[in-house]
């Protein structure tokens, strides 16, 4: 079975390589049928790693330690839905998986487009195989999943322990499809500067493709973030650690990137600029795989380093510097009639959007980098921690939060100070007021006050919106409130789905706020029957409970939680140890409010008198950062979804470049 | 005009900005001077988060910090303290002297180069208005045409309903 493995990702490579000289040589000298034959490669290349996966997660569950990979990231004990996630626990399995997501995406977009986009499919799916070629020249040469084991053992040394938890099934699958997604924006935008067609076809073909790329960059970073909250125990989520960091800077600019492009769409400016960011996206992407597998800067993240760190250097620079030159050359064809009024005008805070975004992405780049700035020019190690990030980003946050604000209320084009005044005074006016109400309430840091007042500054826009929006639907169509608002949503998905996402992103920043400013933490030693308190709540400590399964021995604390004198919850912080890997592990107890979260870990524990070091910290409104989350998740949704409108008018377009091209006597090879 | 306040604007913000946990108190505690120092022991985080039970590093240091404060040191005292035993890689961000300066005024620096680079391809873009090409779709009347809002918006409906 190995041997099919290998077998399977050495014709994957050749087929992928096949797919480009197919593809040259159709589009050179017009061979329809050898292009016809690229796309076929691609979907047996596809069919190829698949198998290859296959046999990876065969292996996986029936516990092969021939393997060398299998025998180093599982055990017999492992508990069967980690056996499957660790496909994605070591250095060649992630490589195999993100090898895999690659080909699935690379065949979905051949058959998207095997009818349509004629012109630069082929030279899209021609850089999506360039990519898919280095990630199996990797899988081929330099990371081998299917090495045998020259003795083979009769127990594996485990899943790394701080992978087995929900969060780890699931955030790397999201983060690398979001990673791995924007490779199809990418290809696109590259085909459209190869084959110089530049109008905004490359955007539109793969608009959706975009918003999910970063719906999983947001998943994947929501996700990463809540798996560091429960398994790391230190009572927070985010450290602005470097592979935090390098899955965060793809997000900042896609979402730079999803703004931007809604000006090229109205107003067919900014061409370079978007070309651009969808480079830096996906270069991003491949940074960000860089710092994880290169042990360049160490990390918390990185469970796998090998000496892969050259090579996706090597094919970093190179992918940045030839598509460099492909912007350069094009540079003059991508010129478009700017077309610019006033300062107060959509397009300006879309720019002054995209200016706070790239601003951060740029900030957290040279934070993270520094470090080994700082070794090279002077041999000093220094680190870039969490002081710096919150230092340097936070009035850029705000920034950033108040033209959330002011954007979807102003015009395109320009908006005069009257008017403007008339759409903000209500959401103005709500944000003083909350502002009063926070510092009435004791709030004294004005960042938080400025955070609070800006988050609901917004909400008062979002809300404006929504009602003038229902409120000219009922002036039209006389429909009951509930019905026009459904309706007005359905009718106009992209845009008020926007408004639902920008109304995830201030949960999230408010939680972020609240969670930043206010932690309290309380560390107790305390034998059974002791109580001690935490702001409202006082913990009593029960006692200790040890449980054993041949996976994992546990040490489980129960302590029962008051407030005001009635019990609220009876919380099990645990210490576990994992036989197998011979590592030990933490299990928080978490009781999750609107208000506040409860946070236990269980620090120490002695055998013998039965006491108990419990670490306890009191962490307000995290709650908002993950129904953020779902919210933004929501909003994703809602924005993507198929508009049959959306569609007919692209159809009819598409009829009317038809006819145009017949008319003129030309082939017609473009459209959507 | 404009543009020059919208620059004093964000760098104002930037000059201005205060870190987020910066409100420290005339004495320190020791969560405030944890914070200033990386825990040596691998975990990345900071001294004041690394939660190892029985951490080789944080959890001295964390003794030290207190023995410190009790002496009446303050948290630049008792950061520089560690500083000179562990060297610059103890300390949770870069100092603002010499290379490290580098650090924290080149972010600031390249935000306040992309405003003005906005700023002056916007005047000249407004300076220079050029019919749209044929291409582009036709623009909607510019909002505060009558009534702004609600007219765009009804057409809008008028047409999608």
């Amino acid at each position: 079975m190995p041997l099919l493995g290998q077998l399977a990702l050495a014709l994957a490579l050749i087929l992928a390589i096949y797919s480009i000289a197919a593809n040259i040589y159709g589009l050179r000298g017009g061979h329809r049928d050898s292009i016809v034959s690229a796309r076929h490669a691609l979907w047996a290349m596809c069919a190829m790693v698949t198998v290859a996966v296959g046999v990876m997660w065969n292996a996986l569950l029936h516990s092969d330690f021939t393997i060398h990979y299998v025998a180093s990231y599982s055990s017999t004990t492992l508990p069967t839905v980690y056996k499957i996630t660790a496909l994605w626990g070591g250095q060649e399995g992630s490589l195999l998986f993100w090898t895999w997501l690659l080909s699935i995406f690379t065949a979905i977009v051949a058959y998207q487009n095997r009818r349509k986009n004629l012109e630069i499919a082929p030279y899209a799916l021609s850089v999506m195989a360039g990519v898919a070629i280095f990630f199996l020249a990797m899988l081929n040469f330099v990371t081998r999943p299917f090495v045998l084991m020259a003795h083979v053992p009769l127990q594996g040394t485990d899943l790394n322990p701080l992978l087995q938890n929900y969060w780890m099934a699931i955030h790397p699958p999201s983060l690398y499809t979001g990673y791995v997604s924007a490779t199809v924006p990418f290809a696109f935008g590259a085909a459209a500067l190869i084959t110089r067609k530049l109008d905004d076809t490359w955007i539109r073909t793969t608009r959706r493709w975009a918003i999910f790329s970063w719906f999983f960059l947001t998943l994947g970073n929501l996700f990463g973030a809540r798996w560091a909250y429960e398994v790391l125990g230190w009572g927070g989520y985010w450290a602005w650690d470097p592979v935090e960091n390098a899955a965060f800077m793809p997000w900042l600019v896609m979402t730079a990137y999803l703004h931007s492009v809604m000006i090229q769409e109205r107003k067919d400016m900014l061409k370079v600029w978007n070309l651009a960011l969808i480079g830096m996206v996906f270069g991003l992407t491949l940074f960000g795989t860089f710092i994880t597998r290169s042990g360049v800067i160490s990390s918390v993240h990185s469970f796998t380093q090998s000496g892969l760190g050259p090579y996706f250097l090597s094919f970093l620079i190179g992918v940045a510097v030839l598509y460099a030159i492909l912007l350069i050359w094009r540079v003059n064809d991508l010129r478009s009639p700017a077309e610019f009024e006033s300062y107060l005008s959509r397009e300006a805070a879309f720019l002054f959007n995209n200016l706070a975004l790239i601003g951060i992405a740029f900030a957290v780049f040279w934070g993270t980098l520094f470090p080994v700035l700082s070794e090279a020019v002077r041999g000093v190690k220094i680190t870039v921690g969490p002081p710096f990030f919150n230092e340097v980003n936070a009035p850029l946050a705000l920034a950033l939060i108040f033209l959330m604000g002011v954007g979807p209320l102003i015009a395109w084009r320009r908006t005069t100070p009257r008017n403007l005044l008339r759409n903000f005074i209500a959401p103005a006016i709500l944000g003083v007021a909350t502002g009063l109400f926070a510092f009435a309430a004791g709030l004294r840091e004005w960042y938080v006050l400025a955070a609070f007042s800006l988050a609901a500054f917004v909400l008062g826009t979002i809300i404006v919106e929504f009602r003038r929006g229902v409120t000219a639907r009922r002036h039209m169509v006389s429909e009951p409130p509930v019905r026009a608002l459904a309706n007005l949503v359905a009718k106009n998905n992209r845009r008020y789905g926007g408004y639902v996402i920008h109304i995830g992103v201030i949960f999230a920043f408010v939680g972020i706020v609240g969670s930043s400013f206010f932690k309290t933490e309380v560390k107790r030693n305390v034998k059974p029957g002791q109580s001690f308190t935490i702001g409202a709540y006082q913990l009593h400590y029960l006692g200790l409970d040890p449980t054993e399964t041949a996976h994992v021995e546990t040490i489980r604390a129960r302590v029962e939680v008051f407030k005001n004198g009635h019990e609220v919850a009876a919380m099990a912080p645990a210490k576990l140890f994992y036989k197998a890997a011979q590592q030990p592990a933490t299990d928080v107890a978490i009781r999750t409010t609107p208000v506040a979260d409860l946070y236990l870990v269980l620090a120490g524990y002695d055998d013998a008198s039965g006491s108990a070091t419990l670490q306890v910290f009191l962490t307000p409104l995290v709650f908002w950062i993950w129904l953020g989350g779902l919210v933004m998740a929501i909003g994703t949704v809602i924005a993507m979804w198929p508009n049959v409108r959306e569609r007919a008018a692209i159809a009819a377009a598409v009829r009317g470049r038809v006819e145009n091209a017949e008319l003129a006597g030309e082939p017609f090879a473009g459209g959507q | 005009m404009k543009t020059f306040l919208l620059i004093a604007a964000f760098a104002s913000l930037l000059i201005t900005s205060p870190s987020i946990a910066a409100t420290n108190p005339p004495k320190t505690t020791r969560q405030e001077v944890a914070e200033g120092l990386t825990c040596q022991c691998g975990c990345g985080l900071t001294v004041a988060n690394c939660n190892h039970p029985n951490c080789e590093f944080s959890v001295p240091v964390r003794g030290k910090i207190d023995a410190m404060i009790a002496k009446g040191m303050d948290r630049a005292q008792i950061i520089a303290s560690f500083r000179k035993i562990y060297g610059e890689k103890v300390l949770s961000a870069p100092t603002t002297q010499g290379f490290n300066l580098f650090a924290w005024i080149i972010p600031p620096l390249a935000l306040l180069a992309g405003i003005g680079i906005m700023a002056l391809t916007l005047s000249r873009w407004r300076k220079t208005p050029q019919p749209a090409p044929a291409s582009t779709p036709p623009t909607l009347p510019a909002a505060d045409e009558n009534d702004p809002m609600r007219r765009e918006l009804e057409r809008q409906l008028r047409e999608r309903i």
